[in-house]
């Protein structure tokens, strides 16, 4: 392809989407948060400020580590996963409890979500060991004792975030999915996982509650939130109510700048603006795709689909939640929900295969 | 490690199958948005959407010649929104100094994190408007409709006043509520989940329908008139109360109904007494406010004394008991069983007619009447005159003849009742009763409610009372007419002549019970023209001081108003 000339030179088509992203997550932040911001802290803009300031933030540890050879990240591959367990330990110990979750560690005036953290360096590491174990990887033994290395981390964050646990389980499957040349197994797998799932959700019944929540929402008090989502999506029609005109952000859909924001984008910009999102986030996986494709060596296509699951894996969540296509639970929209630790660290992610873009073939 | 040709088709792999979910999801949206929108958009709109309630401008109520008695005045209510007002200090400023309020009070109230909080209510429309063209952010100017009387206090009872909601509370206001109030409309607006009024989107208004004009048979000219000679005499005689009628006997169509002490409508809640109320707790102030508000010539009953002759009179003479012509001789008094009935003279008034007996009205004659009668008689023109039943006037609240039960009526009870003691009536059910026997012989229902009309002018309905029922045969109507005429002019009611007219009447003094506190009752029943009545009136004094005589000092009221009256109503005087 055309990359073959333009060596050195990172993936402008990523880049363009990326800011695309952050800005028009902006301008919805602002639009979904700006009542709540008033109702609880009399500042329409408290929200907006304390995520512009991550943004930032984010975007120059983007553009630094998208300026650093991404090989350089295999000696601290250990390290960071090291560093993931440490946190997950410390926010089980001394994290701040918000919305019932202990979820946040306290840095002065910041606060510090470490699941965001433990995706990113679960990425490095995966690919990192993956990599080392890639001759063997088609062995049961080298995928369990891979499954083994991510059980501390999933098991750690899962306690406080399920959603999050999943994910990054979702990302480790992809990338041994990715670096084994069979399939079979990963049938096995499937069927294995499902059943899993299947004993999991008949353990505690309050799991299964939420499965009649989604089938019929109107008739369940805690299908509160899925229903309010759904009155604010219906209510957007092809064009929707306008930018900054929703009415279900303003306090019947809670939080709106979390978890459900992709129901306010329905409300005020309609079925065109939703899609218009959805394929941005289309556009970026394909882009993950053509570099993890393009990569030389496996480390570096591992790092750009480790960044393609993890992606595909939250918008798809999300959004199936906010339609009510799947059970409820809580996973933000990347760029676009409210979240700093979350918009840092996933810039720094796209920095990563910014800088893999950068060393194609 | 190289990045192998099996990475990337597993790789591709990936990429398809989060293309098809989110492909798939995109299909689920326009499903959402577009087949299931509707769905949802209307249960969304109705959890966001309120009702406000507009009021519906309340009925004017116009007198016969469409005076209006009764309509709406705009008012404002001034109220203040924290989250709104960006320069407190100028708000305060203006709003005291136009509301005449303290400052702290009304910072208390700006400063106060609320969703709206009322400053002042009843502002009247003037001040409302210099407020609004301060153009203050956070200051809020509603405009609603208040009530008002132009004339306060002139036929308090019977028109009546309105309440908090605008609903009648006393009087036509409660008969007529109806008609006169109208329908309230909707303003639909949207709120967010704490129920606060967004701003700026488009409202869904139902309109309000106003209510329609009563046109009552009520004359302003005479209503006055009549109240100031009530006024005159209940100073001069120091009297508790007075009451005037003035109506036309032929239809029943009230054109006065006074009763002083009055109060003013505009400001009902206040006792008209001159003592301070402040002290009184609620229950007696409101028992108070009752006892102000009650309508004397409908609520409350009395015994009407010699008046109800005509009664006695006009029930003889179409049984045939009596003749005009008929000698009756009076001592003075007259000894019914065992018991000693005096006449009012108590030297008596000797031989006489009939016609005397009335002229004079004379006890004894009266006594002898009744018995020639006897009870079942009585009753009987009791039952046919329409004393046992209500008069059916449109005022709420008309009190119940207060009677014997007919077995328990002796031959004393039927002497006493014969010049019309013992028993009780309302004042507007004599004065509706004389009306009927003197008319011709027809019973009239006595009214206020002629029509109503919408605010555009257009007659809506026009009420009807009904064809008079005959009560007494026209001859004897007629004979009752000229009898009564010569009361004015040669007998008690001399008081009430006026020279050229020809004028019918009679005179009656009673004595309140306990009898022994000597309290009275001085009332007089004047028409005219005497032998084709079209106005009657009746003056009605409670508790006069000095002379209690109604001849002496009601009849003299009724003169000075037909004296006015009758021109007024062009009856013209005859030689």
């Amino acid at each position: 392809m055309a990359e073959k000339e333009k060596k050195k030179r990172m993936d402008y088509t990523l880049l363009v989407i990326v800011f695309l992203l952050v800005a028009v997550g902006l301008v919805i932040l602002y639009s979904t948060s700006a009542y709540n911001g008033d109702v609880k802290f009399h500042d329409s803009f408290y929200y907006l400020k304390k995520q512009v300031f991550a943004t930032i933030l984010g975007l120059v540890m983007m553009f630094w580590v998208a300026g650093i050879d991404y090989h350089v990240w295999q000696q601290f591959a250990a390290v960071c996963y090291l560093a993931a367990v440490g946190l997950s330990i410390a926010v089980m110990l001394f994290g701040k409890e918000y919305n019932g979750s202990k979820r946040w560690l306290s840095l002065g005036p910041f606060s510090f979500q470490p699941s965001e953290f433990a995706k990113v360096a679960l990425i490095i590491f995966l690919s990192w060991i993956v990599t080392k174990h890639a001759k063997t990887i088609a062995k049961t033994g080298t995928m369990f004792r891979i499954v083994l290395w991510m059980l501390p981390i999933v098991g750690l964050v899962g306690t406080s975030n399920m959603s999050t646990a999943i994910i990054i389980l979702g990302i480790g499957v992809v990338l041994v999915f990715v670096a084994s040349p069979r399939y079979a197994q990963f049938v096995g797998m499937g069927v294995l996982g499902c059943a899993f799932m299947g004993i999991f959700l008949a353990l505690e019944s309050y799991r299964l509650e939420r499965l009649a929540i989604w089938r019929n929402p109107e008739n369940y008090e805690k299908g509160y939130q899925t229903l309010q989502g759904l009155y604010a999506i219906g209510s957007g029609g092809l064009f929707g109510t306008g930018l900054g005109n929703s009415v279900q952000k303003l306090g019947f859909v809670p939080e709106a700048q979390n978890d459900m924001i992709f129901s306010i984008i329905c409300e005020e910009l309609g079925l065109v603006g939703a899609a218009f999102i959805v394929f941005l986030f289309l556009i970026l996986i394909w882009r993950f795709f053509l570099i993890a494709t393009h990569s030389r060596d496996l480390f570096g296509a591992l790092i750009a689909s480790g960044a393609m699951a993890h992606m595909m894996i939250q918008v798809i969540l999300n959004i199936a939640v906010v339609t009510n296509t799947i059970p409820n639970t809580g996973i933000t929209l990347p760029f676009i929900s409210y979240g700093g630790t979350s918009v840092v660290f996933l810039l720094i992610e796209m920095g990563l295969v910014l800088s893999v873009s950068s060393l194609v073939e | 490690m190289r990045n192998k040709t099996y990475n990337k088709k597993k790789m591709l792999v990936v990429f398809l199958a989060a293309a098809v979910m989110i492909l798939g999801l995109l299909g689920r949206l326009v499903y959402l948005m577009i087949f299931d929108a509707e769905y949802y958009q209307e249960k969304a709109k109705a959890l966001h959407e309120r009702e406000r309630e507009i009021k519906a401008a309340r009925g004017e109520i116009v007198d016969r010649n469409g005076v209006v008695l009764a309509t709406n005045r705009t008012v404002c209510t001034i109220s203040v929104i924290h989250s709104q007002i960006k320069e407190p200090e100028r708000v305060i400023e203006v709003l005291s100094k136009e509301l005449g309020i303290s400052s702290g009070e009304i910072r208390k109230k700006a400063e106060k994190i609320s969703s709206r909080e009322k400053i002042k209510t009843n502002v009247d429309k003037e001040t409302g408007d210099r407020i609004r063209e301060y153009d203050l952010d956070g200051v809020k100017i509603d405009e609603d409709f208040k009530r008002y009387y132009p004339y306060d206090s002139l036929a308090s009872k019977v028109i009546g006043f309105t309440g908090g909601d605008n609903q009648g509370i006393i009087g036509l206001e409660v008969k007529y509520e109806k008609w006169l109030k109208g329908t309230n409309g909707t303003i639909l607006t949207t709120t967010d989940a704490r129920g606060i009024e967004l701003e700026g989107i488009a409202e869904d208004r139902i309109e309000p329908v106003a209510g329609e004009t009563l046109q009552i048979s009520l004359d302003y000219n005479i209503q006055m008139y009549a109240q100031q000679a009530a006024l005159k005499v209940m100073e001069e005689k120091e009297a508790d109360a007075v009451v005037i009628l003035v109506m036309n006997p032929q239809n029943g169509e009230i054109y006065a109904c006074v009763n002083i002490p009055e109060f003013n409508l505009n400001d009902p809640f206040t006792l008209n007494m001159e003592e301070d109320t402040s002290e009184l707790d609620d229950e007696v102030k409101q028992e108070r406010l009752n006892q102000m508000w009650r309508n004397r010539c409908i609520n409350d009953t009395y015994e009407p004394g010699s008046v109800f002759k005509v009664f006695t009179a006009s029930a003889a003479l179409e049984e045939g008991v009596v003749n005009l012509t008929d000698q009756f001789y009076c001592p003075g008094y007259k000894i019914v069983e065992d018991r000693k009935i005096r006449c009012a003279r108590t030297t008596g008034h000797g031989a006489e007619t009939f016609v005397q007996g009335v002229q004079n009205s004379c006890n004894p004659v009266f006594i002898e009447v009744g018995l020639r009668l006897g009870v079942d008689n009585f009753y009987k023109y009791f039952e046919k005159f329409g004393l046992l039943e209500k008069t059916g006037v449109d005022l709420p609240g008309e009190a119940d003849t207060i009677m014997h039960k007919k077995e328990n009526v002796g031959q004393v009870e039927l002497a006493t009742m014969s010049f019309g003691q013992s028993f009780q009536v309302t004042p507007i059910q004599m004065a509706a009763t004389i009306s009927s026997l003197i008319n011709g012989g027809e019973r009239i229902t006595p009214h206020f409610g002629m029509a109503t009309y919408r605010a555009d002018g257009e007659k809506t309905e026009t009420f009807d009372y009904g064809e008079g029922k005959r009560i007494l045969s026209q001859e004897v109507s007629e004979t009752m007419q000229a009898v009564l005429e010569t009361v004015v002019s040669e007998g008690g009611g001399k008081n009430a002549y006026i020279e050229g007219y020809r004028i019918g009447g009679k005179t009656a003094t009673s004595q309140t019970l306990p009898r022994s506190a000597r309290k009275y009752i001085a009332s007089f029943v004047g028409f005219a023209p005497a032998d084709d009545p079209e106005v009657l009136a009746m003056a009605v004094i409670y508790n006069p001081q000095g002379v209690y005589y109604g001849g002496t000092i009601a009849a003299p009221v009724v003169r000075d108003i037909f004296d006015n009256v009758l021109p007024y109503l062009g009856i013209e005087k005859q030689s």
